[in-house]
């Protein structure tokens, strides 16, 4: 070995001694920004979700692929009336600070979420939970106000948290879960450093401690990552792709969209909102402004992972003659189309929206592209009085159920739905309410073949989740976005 | 004298109330924080019970005077983004702003004042010429775009310090670097030419005329008139980097300072916290003027501050 060699060698050694933890089986995950508390209940916020994910659990759990299966229930809950679910227990289980999970702990938790004066952000996913009660330390019953078939998804949502102690001022800085990770240090504005739970009842992770730092700025995370600082990068850019050790996608729950109003003039005509679907090539657009990491939507906003995705429905063809072809029959051709949108809130939000004028220009239509600030963009995006002709928003399908998508974007009155089709909105309403599970699905297939044939959306892209990762990790990333440190493994 | 601080005291109690004021009208009028907070496909009636569970469905008025009623006591509520006390958020992160500001700002006075009297000692000679190409590079590249570059040569090129982050003295060296590089740019420039402009006066002259050492000449008598400018161009590096600036060195570093919080607060529409933000700071630029007056006085005893 030359002289310059082993100086360089040296170096690099000292370096990655520097650069990396004590212990070879810790890792390092950046996430976008700190959470602002660790209580699992209280916030809707992804960057929290990524460390309490790994310290709480649910009754429910998905295996990678997104089925549903038994978490901290020992089955898959059984409904005993239109109105109740019981749950079985897991026996033996307990949390982190000793406190028993049991049927008191289910109650606690059912009853500390809905109540109004703790204010939850995730009643959004919970709001048909009407209450919770014991019928023996490892029964539990879980009550809805309305027949609700989506319960045991939103079971996979609701965190469960120990009884007597989640009442503690405490609880929100120092958490006490029953998952593979606990708690071992928040140091604030820095990180949070998690270590295996030796206890856990599905058997000792393999590794030892998690920290997660906190990095909002993409091309930092990517340096921490080059540095050897980092293990595991969400959200990663495509256009960093070539620079990263190593890289993983899988396909995510978000899908773009474009929300058409059928009430303004000019897209109140079928023809029109039709050739709005098919001007677009979005195969390109998925391979442009994506590397490839999304595919075009299969003509629906529901998630093809979902249940109530129509495989009937095949994503809108690209044809650009026939759009023109249809925008002159309708009368439309040089007539005036507003597109509303924002920036920076989803990935390459603007350019996808600009994609989109563009493609509707050369079907004819004059494009008037409103890009507005998120807030402002946000109160377009649900008034009710005044439906912008065309509206781009990313769903993001957590619950992997047809309910909450077709709601938001296809009820009308519900949310940001654009048509006033009354007939479809009694339909999703209906359908929220099917507990026959064949019932319920073949009231999904009409609703949404019914928005394709109307087109009353826009649907474009089913995005994938790209990971970066370092050479030493390995994980399979998952279709519901979670970051189980469970699943990870290093090599060394 | 006193005069003089209770008219600034005075001045500064108002200038605080019309910007935080100026911040609650403005917040309430962009965005609605339930909308912000609540996933986008939430129902209207999931955001309607949200924003009473909060008590934002109170007319805009009762809001207004609560709000102030509770500002006249310093209670600035709770963030409604994060739900603890909103100073609290405040006080917590003022430090990290603090302590990269004085380590920029720092690094911007101890280099830059010295190495642009150094230039002006020869005007267009080698020193010269050096120290204005480098203040040139100093002035013209933006600030993300140096730190970025800093980032790659020197954490993940060389591996000297962490890419970003805080906690020890060397997470400190690359954001401060980036922070005060402009601002060293500047202030050389200015300290060069306001030195070579007290150079040539008559006075100046004279004393050489009198056989007066050049060091005493320059320190003595030169530098201390030359600094009134450069002190006001400091006390605007401070001023500036404190109302925001330092808010794209946080970021690509991962510092968790007021800049990052005042980000998350406006991403938020968390008027609270936000309220509490402006006032602090607002606090903190009249407390540095005032300052900054009071050391022109002790630099220029010419000056008559009332």
């Amino acid at each position: 070995m030359k002289p310059e060699h082993m100086i360089r060698a040296a170096l690099l050694g000292a370096v990655l001694a520097a650069a990396q933890p004590a212990f070879a089986a810790d890792i390092a995950i950046a996430i976008g920004s700190e959470p602002s508390t660790l209580d699992p209940q209280q916030r809707d916020d992804g960057d929290e979700r990524a460390v309490t994910d790994n310290i709480y659990e649910t009754l429910l759990a998905r295996a990678p692929d997104g089925t549903l299966e038994p978490g901290l229930a020992a089955a898959m809950p059984e409904q005993i009336d239109p109105l109740t679910w019981e749950f079985k227990l897991r026996d033996g289980v307990s949390f982190h600070n000793g406190e028993p999970f049991d049927a008191d702990a289910v109650v606690a938790s059912v009853a500390r979420i809905i109540d109004p004066d703790y204010a939850s952000e995730q009643m959004a996913y919970l709001s048909t939970i009407a209450g919770a009660e014991k019928v023996d330390d490892l029964t539990v019953r879980i009550m809805t106000g309305d027949p609700d078939p989506v319960l045991p998804a939103r079971m996979y949502w609701m965190k469960m948290v120990p009884a007597t102690y989640s009442a503690d001022p405490a609880f929100a800085e120092s958490p006490a879960g029953t998952g593979p990770y606990r708690i071992a240090a928040w140091n604030r504005g820095e990180s949070i450093a998690l270590e295996a739970n030796p206890d856990y009842w599905g058997g000792a992770p393999e590794i030892d401690g998690v920290t997660y730092r906190f990095i909002a700025e993409g091309g930092s995370r990517v340096a921490g990552l080059m540095a050897g600082e980092l293990d595991l990068v969400r959200n990663l850019y495509p256009e960093f792709l070539g620079a990263v050790p190593n890289s993983t996608a899988v396909p995510g729950l978000e899908t773009s969209v474009i929300v058409l109003s059928t009430e303004n003039p000019v897209v109140s005509d079928p023809k029109v909102r039709e050739a709005m679907n098919i001007a677009i090539d979005r195969e390109a657009l998925a391979q442009a402004l994506f590397a490839g990491r999304a595919q075009p939507a299969k003509g629906q906003l529901v998630n093809p992972k979902s249940f109530g995705f129509n495989p009937e429905i095949r994503a809108y063809d690209y044809d650009p003659d026939r759009a023109r072809a249809l925008v002159e029959e309708a009368g439309a051709t040089g007539q005036t189309v507003t597109l509303v949108g924002e920036a920076g809130r989803w990935l390459k939000d603007r350019e996808l929206i600009e994609a989109v004028g563009a493609y509707w220009a050369e079907a004819g239509l004059t494009v008037d592209i409103h890009i507005e600030e998120f807030g402002e963009y946000l109160n377009q995006l649900f008034d009710k009085d005044h439906r912008p002709d065309a509206i781009f928003v990313v769903n993001s399908d957590e619950l992997l159920d047809a309910d909450r998508p077709l709601t938001a974007a296809m009820e009308y009155g519900a949310s940001y739905a654009s048509n006033a089709d009354e007939e479809m909105a009694a339909q999703i309403r209906a359908a929220r309410a099917e507990t026959d599970v064949e019932a319920r699905k073949a009231l999904y297939g009409e609703i949404t073949m019914k928005g394709y044939e109307q087109s009353y959306l826009v649907p474009l892209l089913n995005q994938e989740d790209i990971y970066a990762m370092s050479d030493r990790l390995s994980w399979t990333p998952r279709i519901d976005a979670k970051l189980l440190v469970k699943e990870m493994s290093v090599s060394e | 004298m006193a005069q003089f601080l209770i008219r600034r005291a005075l001045q500064g109690m108002l200038v605080i109330l019309g910007v935080t004021l100026v911040v609650f009208v403005a917040t309430r009028m962009v965005g609605d924080p339930v909308q912000m907070m609540l996933p986008l496909s939430a129902s209207a009636e999931q955001r309607a019970a949200f924003s009473q569970q909060l008590g934002l469905d109170q007319p805009l008025g009762t809001q207004f005077l609560a709000f102030v009623g509770d500002l006249l006591r310093f209670d600035f509520g709770d963030s409604l983004w994060q739900r603890r006390p909103a100073i609290e958020i405040v006080l917590t992160k003022l430090p990290r702003t603090l302590e990269l500001i004085a380590a920029g700002f720092g690094f911007a006075v101890i280099l830059g004042v010295p190495l642009g009297a150094l230039a002006a000692m020869r005007p267009d000679g080698l020193w010269d010429r050096i120290i204005v190409s480098l203040s040139l590079i100093g002035l013209s590249v933006p600030q993300f775009w140096l730190g970025l570059i800093l980032v790659m040569v020197f954490a993940v090129g060389l591996g000297l310090f962490p890419t970003s982050g805080s906690g020890s003295l060397s997470h400190l060296v690359l954001p401060a670097l980036t922070l005060g590089i402009p601002s060293m740019a500047r202030i050389m420039m200015l300290t060069r030419s306001s030195v070579i402009a007290e150079l040539n006066q008559q006075y100046v002259r004279t004393a050489r005329a009198r056989g007066l050492p050049f060091a005493h000449i320059l320190f003595g008598h030169a530098m201390r008139n030359a600094l009134v400018p450069v002190l006001t161009l400091a006390g605007w590096e401070v001023i500036s980097a404190w109302a925001g600036y330092t808010v794209v060195v946080e970021t690509v570093f991962a510092w968790p300072g007021l800049g990052m919080t005042a980000m998350g607060a406006i991403n938020h529409s968390d008027m609270f916290l936000l309220q509490a933000i402006v006032f602090v700071v607002a606090l903190g630029i009249v407390l540095v003027s005032l300052l900054l007056d009071l050391l022109y006085k002790l630099i220029d005893p010419r000056i008559d501050l009332a």
